[in-house]
């Protein structure tokens, strides 16, 4: 369906919060401050992996400041990230740790009147630590006879011994692969890396509790879920959820880093309910870049083809760093699976997921969850089998990728839906008429110092992780939204929803107005709390717009109906006749009759007459669960210029796609689309946390200026960079639309990877292409060697063109 | 240690001085001798503090002194030590006779931190890495050093003592840097390489050539991030002057700059990559140099 059929849907207006964010007028939550408010810090493990002895506090109480110590906090372990089901959720977190298991670990919470003095109080406190065996590796962790980092985990309530040091393994199997590669023409096998990198989010988390004369406590947090937030809180320290409060405040970017309740979140409630006064931490950038990273990846895929390129047995194993602590193994390595087993049509696969706990920054959810890993190596590989046999890369993808009516279940086993949408083919013609990929030279065949290159790569996310089945879920998935019409025709959109800034909430405020048919300058986004709106599970999995909307969308119908109702009783007409359009000029909906012209008022008249006649609040509280998670397809393909003296890689042009359903606001989907490409560019070409291998420090020590994020500086040029999107309706989204956000980074490795193949006719497995790596790929190549770094094909891929 | 380890809390306390010109600064410093440190753009000086590599008694801010910004046009170009980055960048006598400078100032991270930076703090805080240093040190620079009593101009060359270090004396006040004018048939460039453009450099480079006709007449080469101090090339150099400006000419110069360099490996780069990477800017520097000092006009 075009977007041009709607009245408000489909126009690249300006964003409600966008004049408070470029004001600066904005709120977030280390803006907020309140009566009596003490300010907090956290006192940090210098020691990658340390027992603690002693803690001594005293000298820093004998200042006036408040220490939170373990002895302090209950001791009962939780899982920081309340997405997953508890059989499917390992807890091995308290507030405050008892045994340092990375450098940064936060040991004990210290409130004063003053951050500087809650600092001062901070450097009196002596611990006596006991250090350990520090693992810095997967291998190191694996090792018989290596320290145990936990020696076991909670699950389902029931202690679970960790051995070697594995957090979790999944596997997955589908049809005989032991067949599959038999039957085999050809068998390929390559290993990849990805890296460690940062989120990089603008806001360091931060949050403000204020314990409250019923003994409850107020809360404003960094979080892409307020209501998990409160949950968590209400565990940990036995409260009521009716006493728990957290407040909705403007989250400054998150990139995935808060899907979990933040580390400093529990701590400043245990400052503030032990103080008696408000407490506020504002973790510095530098705590921030302690305290989460992109889970790492060590791929191995094989595939086993027909001469003909059909593809018919997959076998992956995937090894997953995750750190000190496990926020979401298990759900992470399900997707990792499950990204796999839908870009592709695989009729046998075998996938093996092992996630290994080290002494280093936890790992989370980022932008893609596991899916740029995956999408690096596969996108890598198709592209590769392409190359290798003749095949053009579209065409062979084209073929074989899962589309319209196949299966998609990218958020890993448990959730499964029809694919009933699916632009995948226009996007790839779009995107390689805009790039000129006709045109590109062939690979490997350029000689002077600055080689271009054209890749592509495709891919996808999820839309939330919607699901038929009635229990037995892996992951919790539902929205609330309330829609209440005001005395004067405007509209209240109350929605817990978290906006991670890409205009989540602005797009859906336009889902209502276009339902409702009023403009959308109508309807306003409510400030809101736990205590005033419907549960929100958490913006994940691309599902803001898709199920955040959807609830959303629901409510507004309920209303909808309302007014109709209320006007046919006014306008003496039948509700069925009435239809309500907005009047940009009036800047009103008009509700009337198409066959009694003359039978019109506008909503603002409607409201006024219910609300004089005391006729009551037309409004709708409505609570959804999705039971699909359609893909939201996305298509790449960049240029990069690679100077083969610096061994630098340069973005140069890029043509991205997306088939996101109905585009809500255009000018905001493109921005995400060029969003990830910053993103994805830093993944591909620059980013990489280094630790210590015996210190098991961060080489960068947490400065972000080593995070290597690129700007709007390495950006190519915004001319250079087209997006466009599918003509598509996806039949279970809200007015056609699905999810966006994590597809715009997902394929951008591989896109990258692969242009730089076509520009020097070298493959990279391992990411980011640095320039040094760039430059040792070079040298081998001048020194006649094989480029695939060892990997071999294990029976030779036999080109079938003639 | 780590947990202290940050760039957003100032955690000692000093006390904050203003003085409105260049003598009652000198007085403020007189009073409180050595541990008093003098702040111009902060962009070194606050997250220093912050990490608490220096704890200063009293910052005396130099930002209210008015003569100490501004560029004035003379026999020499008197950029005073206040002038920020941007402004020099920005500069119509910088723009059109010292390319490398504006070159510097142009690769100087970010928007923001131009506009805070100064070209007297980038130099005082002697870093091997400031952008503008071997810049200034190609241009012939000198810096103008005043105490209370007395005035001296030490040239650049001589200014540097290690990371960290100048020839600052307890007292002192850098209070403007000084460029001769460029000789005619002279053109200049600067070339940084860094992982991303909003970080300090893995190497940078800065040249001065002269050329009359197809011969070097004069020449400066100067590397930074590659050696305790911003480092000048004499053997490379000394290789050029008087020969022909050609593609092997600078090539070999190139060689000489990557052998004579002593760069190390830290976090930002190898010292493998930064040696073979002065090499490549080191030459394409020279090449540019050599074809803009042809270009005519003196730049």
């Amino acid at each position: 369906m075009q977007s041009t059929e709607f009245k408000t849907i489909g126009d690249a207006s300006w964003r409600k919060d966008g004049i408070a964010k470029v004001t600066g007028s904005e709120k977030y939550a280390p803006d907020i401050s309140v009566d009596r408010m003490w300010y907090g810090r956290v006192l940090r493990s210098p020691h990658a992996h340390a027992r603690i002895v002693s803690v001594d506090t005293s000298a820093a109480e004998a200042l006036g400041a408040v220490c939170l110590t373990y002895a302090d906090v209950p001791h009962t372990r939780y899982n920081e990230r309340i997405v997953s089901t508890p059989p499917c959720l390992y807890r091995d977190r308290t507030v405050v740790a008892d045994k340092a298991r990375h450098v940064g670990e936060a040991l004990v919470g210290v409130a004063a009147p003053t951050e500087a003095l809650a600092e001062k109080a901070l450097r009196l406190i002596k611990i006596e630590y006991e250090v350990l065996e520090v693992i810095t590796t997967m291998d190191q962790a694996r090792k018989d006879g290596a320290d145990p980092i936990h020696d076991t985990v909670l699950l389902d309530g029931v202690d679970k011994p960790i051995v070697n040091n594995v957090a979790v393994r999944r596997t997955i199997d589908v049809g005989d692969t032991v067949k599959g590669f038999a039957e085999s023409d050809v068998i390929i096998e390559r290993k990849y890396k990805t890296s460690r990198i940062y989120h990089a989010q603008m806001e360091p988390k931060s949050v403000v509790c204020r314990p409250e004369i019923d003994g409850g406590i107020t809360v404003w947090a960094s979080t892409q879920s307020i209501h998990n937030t409160r949950i968590l809180l209400g565990q940990i320290y036995d409260l009521p959820l009716s006493k728990v409060n957290v407040k909705k405040v403007m989250l400054g970017g998150s990139f995935g880093s808060s899907i979990q309740m933040n580390s400093v979140t529990p701590i400043c409630v245990g400052l503030a309910l032990k103080s008696g006064h408000p407490v506020k931490i504002a973790s510095t950038r530098e705590e921030d870049m302690h305290d989460h990273v992109r889970y790492p990846s060590e791929i191995t895929l094989k595939l086993g083809m027909k001469k003909d390129g059909t593809l018919i047995a997959g076998e992956m194993h995937a090894e997953i760093d995750i750190g000190a602590h496990n926020i979401q193994a298990y759900p992470f390595l399900g997707g990792f699976g499950g990204f796999w087993a839908s870009l592709y049509k695989l009729p046998n696969m075998k996938y093996v997921g092992t996630a290994v706990y080290t002494n280093k920054t936890p790992s989370c959810a980022m932008q893609g969850f596991g899916a740029p890993q995956v999408h690096f190596a596969v996108e890598s590989l198709m592209d590769e089998i392409a190359h290798e046999m003749g095949f053009d890369p579209i065409e062979f993808k084209l073929r074989q990728y899962v589309g319209l009516g196949g299966t998609f279940w990218g958020q890993g086993p448990a959730s499964k839906c029809i694919i009933r949408s699916d632009g995948v083919p226009e996007l790839l013609k779009t995107g390689s008429e805009l790039i000129g990929w006709d045109k590109r030279q062939k690979s490997g065949s350029q000689t002077g110092r600055m080689r271009r290159g054209i890749g592509m790569a495709r891919g996808f996310h999820t839309s939330g992780v919607g699901h038929a089945k009635a229990s037995g879920a892996e992951m919790i998935d539902y929205s609330g939204a309330i829609v209440k019409l005001n005395e004067d025709g405007t509209v209240d959109l109350i929605q817990s929803l978290m906006d991670h800034g890409g205009g989540t909430n602005h797009a859906i405020s336009k889902l209502v107005a276009e339902e409702l048919g009023i403009p959308n300058h109508m309807v306003g986004i409510s400030p809101c709390d736990t205590r005033t709106s419907l549960y929100d599970v958490t913006t994940h999995a691309t599902r803001g717009i898709y199920a955040g909307g959807s609830a959303a969308l629901r409510a507004a119908k309920v209303v909808k109906t309302q007014i109709l109702e209320w006007a046919a009783r006014v306008l003496d007409v039948l509700p069925e006749s009435l239809v309500i359009e907005p009047d940009y000029e009036l800047g009103q909906g008009v509700i009337y009759c198409p066959n009694l012209a003359e039978r019109r008022m506008t909503v603002g008249e409607l409201a006024r007459y219910l609300h004089l006649n005391s006729l009551g609040t037309l409004s709708s509280s409505q609570s959804l669960r999705m039971v699909n998670c359609p893909p939201a397809y996305v298509s790449y393909y960049v240029e990069v210029e690679v100077d083969t003296e610096t061994g630098q890689i340069h973005s140069r042009r890029a043509a991205l796609g997306s088939d996101c359903g109905t585009v809500v606001n255009p000018a905001l989907a493109s921005g995400q689309l060029i969003g990830g490409l910053s993103k994805g560019q830093g993944y591909a070409l620059t980013e990489d946390n280094q630790w210590d291998p015996k210190t098991g420090e961060l080489a960068s020590k947490g400065f972000w200026v080593d995070g290597k994020t690129p700007s709007i500086s390495e950006s190519p040029l915004v001319g250079d960079i087209a997006t466009h999107f599918a003509h598509t309706y996806e039949p279970t989204g809200p007015f056609g639309a699905k999810g966006l956000g994590e597809a715009a980074k997902n394929p951008a490795a591989a896109a990258f990877a692969n242009a730089v193949y076509n520009a020097l006719g070298i493959r990279f497995y391992e990411i980011p292409i640095t320039p040094e790596k760039v430059l040792a790929a070079l040298a081998e190549q001048a020194a006649g060697k094989a480029n695939k770094t060892g990997q071999a094909t294990l029976k030779a891929p036999t080109p079938v063109a003639e | 240690m780590f947990m202290n380890t940050n760039t957003r809390l100032v955690s000692p306390e000093f006390d904050y001085l203003q003085p409105k010109t260049l003598a009652e600064a000198f007085t403020m410093l007189a009073d409180h001798g050595g541990s008093a440190k003098l702040l111009a753009g902060g962009t070194d000086l606050l997250v220093q503090m912050k990490m608490e590599r220096q704890q200063p008694s009293h910052v005396i801010s130099l930002s209210r002194v008015k003569e100490l910004a501004g560029i004035t046009e003379g026999d020499v170009l008197t950029i005073g030590a206040t002038t920020s980055i941007r402004d020099v960048s920005r500069s119509g006598p910088v723009i059109a006779g010292y390319t490398a400078l504006q070159e510097a100032c142009n690769a100087y991270s970010t928007v923001s931190v131009m506009l805070m930076g100064t070209i007297g703090g980038n130099i005082c805080n002697a870093s091997p890495a400031a952008d503008t240093a071997p810049a200034l040190l190609v241009h012939d620079a000198s810096a103008v050093l005043r105490s209370g009593k007395a005035t001296r101009t030490v040239p650049l060359r001589d200014f540097f003592t290690g990371p960290g270090k100048t020839v600052i004396q307890p007292g002192e006040i850098l209070t403007a840097v000084e460029l001769p004018k460029p000789a005619k048939g002279t053109g200049s460039a600067f070339l940084k390489i860094s992982r991303v453009v909003a970080d300090i450099s893995q190497v940078c480079v800065a040249v001065v050539l002269v050329r009359d006709g197809d011969t070097i007449t004069d020449c400066r080469i100067a590397l930074g991030s590659v050696g305790p101090t911003p480092m000048r090339m004499k053997q490379a150099v000394g290789a050029l002057i008087g020969k022909r400006g050609t593609p092997e000419a600078f090539a070999a110069a190139a060689d000489i700059v990557a052998k004579d360099i002593t760069p190390i490996t830290d976090v930002r780069a190898t010292e493998k990559y930064r040696r073979h990477v002065s090499r490549i800017i080191a030459r394409d520097a020279l090449l540019t140099a050599w074809q803009r000092a042809a270009e005519g006009a003196a730049k």
